[in-house]
């Protein structure tokens, strides 16, 4: 056990290691340079340029800014070079924004999955379980900025709310349930968005599990007994089912930092991906390489986390 | 052989071992009873006719249909409405009479916007899953076939002299690079040369060194390639790159090769073990023949299914980056870039929303179905369940 922990640990901080090297390099290497970013700025002079490339710097050969820049980065003291505030301190406020979004959304995927799922698999081949697989389908093929302009249309339409940004703008004197009420109406639909693929991919998966479960010796048994179904199917099946999900939850991690991009752009949600996306635009290495980075280090943790559980959990694998 | 014939003369040979269903005929069979995977497969030859039809009705200098006319007095026409004569000069007025899908806000006609965009759709599709799926094999295919195999340690730095040597060439200091470069070469071939005579000398344990097996170094490289989000990497490298649809192609279709990889890799590692594998070797049939003839044709299926759903993917992926508009630069119409603005319009024309935003889902949507129908059709352990 510690012999498997110690070997993943140093595997995962190899591939870290490499993960780093690659997104640096694929950032530097490619045509352009951020002192480039707006030529006809008149606050650009050549001596700006200059100074700022210095202060950066970006005049140093590729590997010496390897260096520097994950120096500073594990130090905590990376700088934005577009406002010159601290990267973590800009992602950890963008990050408080982005994590309701995520908490709703996590929520909602994993409490609508399981019931359709199972239902899904308990009547295999009725219309429930087929009209579950074509919608299952439906979400998963449904690109996010449409199904997000529907769903827009639909609510400012029918119920007159606004959905746009966080909150409404100019909100100060209402009273505390209006805010409240208001807060949940523009948290709702951006986390259904980012639920629907979940929801369609994690039902499925649930009714392929319980399926395999199902077709198993010691459920046709229960059945033979003549236990009631309820105890067949929620006692004996689903229990043995639910094994692989308790890893999944080491999977989830990585959407902690995520944030959909296009989601978060259409409602001027001003979260990670939002925030990630305007420094691809300025051309903001810093940001951007900090981005990538955290999330590499949460996708490692994820799966190590999930290979741990897994463990637990399951008696019949030993090391 | 002759006795044999003789002994086996009773059963007429050629209706005992031809099957009753060919191999086809039993592929039709099984896509006809799986009904949505039928429609999945009529609704991608519809969608690959369009957008062929599109590529020839609006390219060229003098297309059937122009995407790119603008008939300023005729902007955000509903789908179905007659072109006002009155305001049009006569090369303005659209081919077809009436504008079938509306017109955005410079009163271009939508419908040969739409049949523009089908070619982008398809061919970014196409090509990024092409792309993924040949290096998914060939990765995949070498880690499955020749993992075992060690890498020595002076290839690694032939390697690394090679590698280091290009990119100071094109990077920094062109002089020391190709002195780096020829250095790699050197050793390249004197390695080569002097493997047998050095045997046994401390040097040689060294310099030979058996280091990580080729499975764990591809393995690793896969590993790699998952910690980037995808998106956000596409939408990086997009971003940097000048603006194109082939930079697209090439970008999806590269990051999204790893799935492909430990397909293959998988099927491989079982296959080689299988008995037709062994006869072949035993009869010298060669390395490459092998691979190429008698392994990958037996690891298709799971490729199939994921680069079906690839393709999907691929759409999706394509009409994101248009939406936020990185791309295919502006006067050419994408089903991304055609929401995206209409998207300002979305209360006043609802129809530059919904028209390509039905398309991508419908086109996505027979990809997905298609797709998890050929998993069914092609997996014998599935073919019961339904």
């Amino acid at each position: 056990m510690l012999s498997f922990i110690g070997r993943s640990v140093i595997q995962k901080l190899v591939t870290l290691f490499l993960v780093s090297i690659v997104s640096f390099l694929i950032i530097h290497i490619a045509p352009g340079e951020p002192s480039q970013v707006n030529p006809l700025n008149p606050k650009f002079t050549p001596e700006i340029v200059e100074r700022f490339r210095k202060a950066f710097h970006l005049d140093k050969p590729l590997h010496v800014q390897y260096f520097y820049f994950y120096k500073d980065l594990l130090t905590g003291k990376t700088t934005s070079w577009k406002d010159n505030q601290s990267v973590l301190k800009k992602i950890w406020e963008r990050f408080l924004n982005s994590l309701p979004l995520f908490i709703v959304g996590t929520l909602i995927t994993w409490t609508i999955s399981f019931p359709i799922g199972i239902r899904a698999a308990i009547a295999r081949g009725g219309i429930y379980d087929r009209s579950t697989t074509f919608l299952a389908y439906l979400l998963i093929s449904i690109p996010g900025f449409f199904f997000a302009y529907i769903l827009i249309i639909f609510v400012v339409t029918r119920f007159h709310v606004p959905v746009i940004g966080m909150e409404t703008f100019g909100l100060r004197e209402a009273t505390t349930i209006h805010m409240i009420m208001d807060r949940i109406w523009h948290l709702l639909l951006p986390s259904v968005l980012g639920a629907t693929g979940g929801v369609a991919i994690l039902s499925r998966y649930v009714r392929s599990q319980m399926l395999e479960v199902e077709s198993q010796d010691y459920v046709r048994t229960a059945k033979a007994k003549g236990l009631p179904p309820e105890q067949v199917h929620y006692k004996h099946a689903l229990r043995n089912a639910l094994l692989p999900f308790v890893t999944m939850f080491g999977l989830i991690l990585p959407g902690l930092i995520g944030g959909s991009v296009i989601i978060e752009s259409i409602f001027s949600w001003p979260g990670m991906g939002r925030m990630a996306y305007e420094a691809i635009l300025a051309r903001d290495y810093p940001v951007i390489l900090t981005v990538n980075f955290i999330s590499a280090v949460l996708v490692l943790a994820g799966t190590f986390l999930s290979d741990l559980l897994y463990l637990m959990v399951d008696p019949r694998i030993r090391l | 052989m002759n006795t044999d014939k003789k002994e086996f003369a009773a059963f007429p040979e050629e209706e005992a071992l031809v099957p009753s269903r060919s191999r086809a005929q039993e592929f039709f069979r099984l896509l006809n009873k799986n009904r949505l995977a039928f429609a999945g497969l009529a609704i991608f030859i519809l969608f690959f006719l369009t957008a062929v039809a599109g590529l020839v009705l609006t390219s060229g200098t003098k297309p059937v249909l122009d995407p790119a006319l603008v008939r300023l007095p005729e902007k955000l026409r509903p789908p179905l409405s007659r072109p006002n004569l009155q305001v049009l000069r006569p090369e303005q007025i659209p081919r077809l009479g009436i504008y079938l899908l509306g017109t955005d806000d410079l009163g271009r006609d939508v419908f040969a916007r739409m049949l523009q965009g089908a070619w982008v759709s398809l061919t970014v599709g196409f090509v990024a899953v092409g792309i993924s799926v040949v290096v998914g094999i060939f990765m995949g295919g070498i880690a499955g076939y020749f993992g075992q195999e060690q890498i020595r340690a002076d290839r690694i730095l032939v390697l690394i002299l090679l590698f280091l040597g290009i990119g100071l060439a094109f990077l920094a200091h062109p002089s020391l690079g190709i002195l780096l470069f020829a250095l790699g070469i050197c050793l390249w071939i004197l390695c080569g040369r002097a493997k047998l005579r050095l045997e046994g000398s401390p040097w040689a344990r060294f310099l030979f060194a058996e280091t990580i097996s080729v499975d764990t170094l591809i393995m690793r490289l896969v590993d790699i390639m998952l910690c980037f989000p995808s998106f956000f990497l596409i939408l990086t490298v997009v971003a940097l790159l000048p603006a194109s649809i082939y930079n697209i192609m090439i970008v999806i279709g590269l990051t999204s090769w790893m799935g492909t990889t430990r397909f293959v890799r998988a099927e491989f590692l079982s296959l080689r073990e299988q008995d037709f594998v062994t006869a072949a070797k035993a009869l010298g049939v060669s390395k490459w023949r092998i691979i190429f003839r008698h392994m990958i044709p037996n690891a298709m299926a799971p490729v199939l299914v994921s680069a079906t759903i690839g393709i999907a993917t691929a759409i999706l992926t394509e009409a994101g980056l248009s939406f936020l508009g990185f791309g295919v630069p502006p006067p050419h119409a994408t089903w991304g870039n055609i929401l995206s603005d209409g998207k300002r319009f979305i209360f006043d024309a609802p129809w530059l929303t919904f028209e390509p935003g039905l398309a991508i889902l419908i086109v996505v949507l027979s990809f997905n179905l298609f797709g998890e129908g050929l998993r069914d059709i092609l997996n014998p352990k599935l073919r019961e369940r339904y």
